[in-house]
């Protein structure tokens, strides 16, 4: 009989030797995407010359008074802030406007004011070492400067050193490891990572120009930061002389601030979509592709991300349907993309590295209450 | 004694499983001693300004980011040779592509190695002036479709050459020349890649003097829909092309997925094309076929299951929906081939495909040199004049005229009818 020939042990080699094949497939594919050992170079040496005409220190601007640490503004450079801030691993920040003498900002309804030429407008990064005490011992990281100068906006960053004594000019960019004891008294740590020149436009494009994000009518219409003086910023700056053709009170616009409670929960919940997410997702910005814009005057529910699919998420979509999907936030693309770490996922793609669970719960919220109003 | 023969028959069965189910991919392996040198080059790229040479030294160099260089004139970078300065992106970190040039004018690469970028190696858009001159673009290692997409990709470019580079192991394509217009492709090498060269939806392209081989498909000469320009006026002339049977690696909804290994020349959906005076050789599937983009469109997997994550990369797709496009025009015309030498040292057709056992049923099991899918338009006609096909003096050659639009049905060798001369 033919059978008579096939006996378990043949049986039993056959199966090991297909076995033996299918492992040898599975194994193939090894993962090339590990990066390998490299020997760093020692010593530096430049490629080209730096003939850079940029001031090598932050002290050599003269924004702030000795001790500069203190963030104390000079004449000409004024402190303001905003209703609803980008979050930045939980960075605080402290802006200031240099405004030559003689030189005035014009009020525009829409989008960012106009600055002339010689304005610079000031961002410093830092952390509290306790967030409970925010204004005693902190860590200053980086101070951002947006110059105008030819009718454009030219980005420069400075990082400040150890001694936190000044800040040096910084084109490639660094990662820096930082502690601070948030509000509920926990250690935190976040391994903070500042741009590369390059960097800037990711978030600072309109078209190929490099514009602003915050100074807007909107951002700016709240009480003067300093808690002595009880006035509007923008009227502040009217007053000041420098604010030019400010209509009146009634006709302003205004950004609720996110954490403000008093405020109704889809008006928080825009402003938080415009600071973090609109300057990439607009017509004109570099997320423009994906069909979803989040600009606070959004009035279209798809463009909103409500039972939009994803155009271009590739695997960011976590293999959900819709971006948000009225009372669903845990299958709603939106709210996966903000919980993610992973760089290939999160959103905003850079700027941070760890979740906003303030935001998220803010978001969340929104989401499982537009179904309610449906 | 029975025993033994029994284990040695087994053993042979086994071998031959593994060999049928193990496709034979090609492995590219440099001895590489990577050095940290990255924030002198990082600084180098964000500091240049206008009318600046970077001039890298001899090393192989490893980068956790990508290099950048944005709205600048006259730049050169400049390696001691392809051989001696490597830019190694294995593993990257940040963002996809190794060398990234956007919105330049007059700017020159040359004499380097691009090595192993998440994405692509090189890509540049939205430039003009563009020379990439004898640069290497490779990723490591066995061929797999972890290998980035397009070895050297402009894009949206005018007046570009590319020449005397080396371009091996894209998932994509190794040379992809994408929505521009006046293009050199000249004396490059491409190997191990799914597609070898290809030129898609570019205006004014002369390609010459290039050897392709052991790719899955060797020069690709294509028009896609759903793009912001569609082109014409191709030429390719005094190139080798062949043994282009490499298995396909191209990730799985890509354009490329669909090229059948074997392929020498597909020109697809293209106007005004001159292709004389190269030599096609050894192709399981055919030299050299002139399609519709029909053909492609409707080897699109049905269930729509097209893999993510070819839209993160950048890769192009598969349009089903191209009718939409009502700019778009999905068929070849004027199309000559003229003088060239065709040849095949493979006797039967591949198996691993519908077009090779079409050939055994319908075609004598005779590898053709040149198919023609025959698909047109409603009313128009074979041969008329915004279709024409021109095949002349290039030997005795197999001539397949498929009429896939009927089912293979008028399916015919006869060549007569394509003995023209067009003028371009």
């Amino acid at each position: 009989m033919y059978f008579e020939f096939i006996d378990m042990r043949f049986l039993k080699f056959l199966f090991f030797g297909v076995t033996l094949v299918l492992l040898t497939r599975c194994n193939e594919p090894i993962d090339k995407r590990i990066a390998p050992k490299a020997k760093k170079l020692e010593g530096y040496h430049p490629l080209i010359k730096k003939e850079s005409l940029e001031k090598n220190k932050l002290s050599e601007y003269d924004f702030f008074k000795t001790p500069m640490y203190d963030l104390n503004p000079t004449e000409q450079v004024y402190e303001y802030d905003l209703n609803t801030p980008l979050f930045s691993n939980y960075a605080f920040k402290k802006r200031f406007v240099y405004i030559p003498k003689n030189s005035k900002i014009v009020y525009k309804d829409e989008g960012v004011m106009d600055f002339e030429n010689g304005s610079i407008l000031i961002k410093n990064f830092y952390y509290p070492e306790d967030f409970n005490k925010p204004e005693e011992d902190k860590k200053i990281i980086e101070t951002r400067l947006l110059i105008k100068e030819n009718n454009r906006w030219k980005p420069l960053n400075y990082v400040w050193n150890e001694e936190q004594t000044d800040a040096t000019i910084n084109y490639v960019g660094k990662q820096e490891l930082v502690n601070w004891i948030d509000l509920e008294e926990k250690k935190q740590e976040v391994s903070y990572s500042i741009p590369n020149l390059n960097q800037c436009k990711n978030c600072h494009a309109k078209g190929k120009e490099i514009v602003p994000i915050g100074p807007t009518a909107a951002q700016w219409n709240k009480k003067y930061v300093l808690p002595h003086i009880n006035q509007n910023q923008l009227d502040f700056f009217h007053e000041k002389g420098f604010l030019k053709k400010l209509v009146e009170p009634s006709l302003r616009p205004k950004l609720p601030a996110w954490d403000d409670l008093l405020k109704p929960l889809d008006q928080r919940a825009k402003a938080y979509l415009d600071s973090n997410c609109a300057h990439c997702h607009n017509i004109e910005g570099s997320a423009k592709n994906s069909g979803l814009y989040l600009g606070y005057n959004q009035t279209d529910s798809r463009k909103r991300g409500i039972f939009k699919p994803p155009i271009a998420a590739g695997k960011g979509s976590g293999d959900f349907v819709y971006d948000i999907v009225p009372g669903s936030p845990e299958t709603s693309i939106l709210i996966y993309r903000m919980k993610s770490n992973d760089p290939s996922i999160r959103m905003p793609e850079i700027g941070r590295s760890i979740a906003h669970t303030e935001g998220i719960d803010l978001l969340e919220q929104y989401i499982e209450e537009l179904v309610e109003k449906k | 004694m029975k025993k033994i023969i029994i284990g040695l028959v087994s053993a042979f069965i086994i071998v031959i499983i593994y060999k049928s189910f193990t496709p034979k991919f090609p492995e590219y392996n440099p001895e590489r001693n990577y050095v940290d040198f990255e924030e002198q080059i990082l600084e180098a790229f964000i500091l240049a300004k206008d009318s600046a040479t970077i001039e890298l030294p001899e090393g192989h160099f490893l980068f956790s980011q990508s290099l950048s260089i944005d709205g600048k004139k006259h730049i050169t970078i400049k390696g001691k040779g392809k051989d001696k300065t490597v830019l190694s992106f294995k593993g990257q970190t940040k963002g996809a592509e190794g060398i990234l040039v956007t919105n330049c004018e007059f700017f020159t690469i040359e004499d380097l190695s691009i090595e192993d970028a998440a994405g692509d190696n090189l890509k540049i858009s939205e430039s003009k002036n563009v020379t990439i001159r004898n640069i290497r673009s490779a990723w490591t290692g066995k061929v797999s479709n972890q290998n980035g997409a397009y070895g050297i990709y402009p894009v949206l470019t005018e007046n570009l050459v590319i020449e005397g580079c080396e371009a091996i192991g894209a998932s994509d394509a190794g040379i992809y020349v994408g929505q521009s217009k006046n293009v050199i492709i000249k004396n490059n090498k491409a190997f191990y890649n799914v597609a070898g060269v290809e030129s898609e939806n570019s205006t004014a392209v002369e390609i010459f003097d290039n050897e392709i081989y052991e790719n899955t498909g060797g020069l690709l000469i294509f028009n896609l829909p759903k793009l912001t320009r569609y082109g014409s006026d191709v030429t390719a002339h005094n190139n080798r092309i062949y043994n282009n049977n490499l298995e396909n690696f191209g990730v799985k909804g890509s354009i490329v997925s669909g090229v059948p290994k074997g392929t020498g020349v597909i020109i697809m959906a293209t106007q005004d094309v001159n292709f004389n005076n190269n030599m096609v050789k050894d192709h399981v599937t055919s030299n050299l076929s002139i399609v519709s983009y029909l053909v492609f469109a409707a080897s699109e997997d049905p269930e729509g299951s097209v893999d993510q994550s070819i839209q993160d990369r950048g890769i192009r797709a598969v349009e089903a929906d191209f009718q939409s496009d009502i700019k778009y025009n999905p068929y070849p015309g004027n199309v000559s081939i003229n003088n060239n030498i065709f040849k095949n040292k493979f006797s039967f057709p591949t198996l691993s495909n519908e077009y090779g056992w079409l050939m055994i049923f319908k075609n004598k099991t005779l590898i053709p040199d040149v198919v023609y899918d025959g698909i047109l338009p409603d009313g128009a006609k074979i041969q008329d004049e915004n279709h024409k096909i021109c095949i002349k003096e290039n030997g005795a050659i197999n001539f397949v005229f498929m009429d896939a639009a009927n089912d293979f049905h008028d399916f015919s060798n006869k060549i007569d009818p394509y003995n023209c001369t067009l003028n371009l």
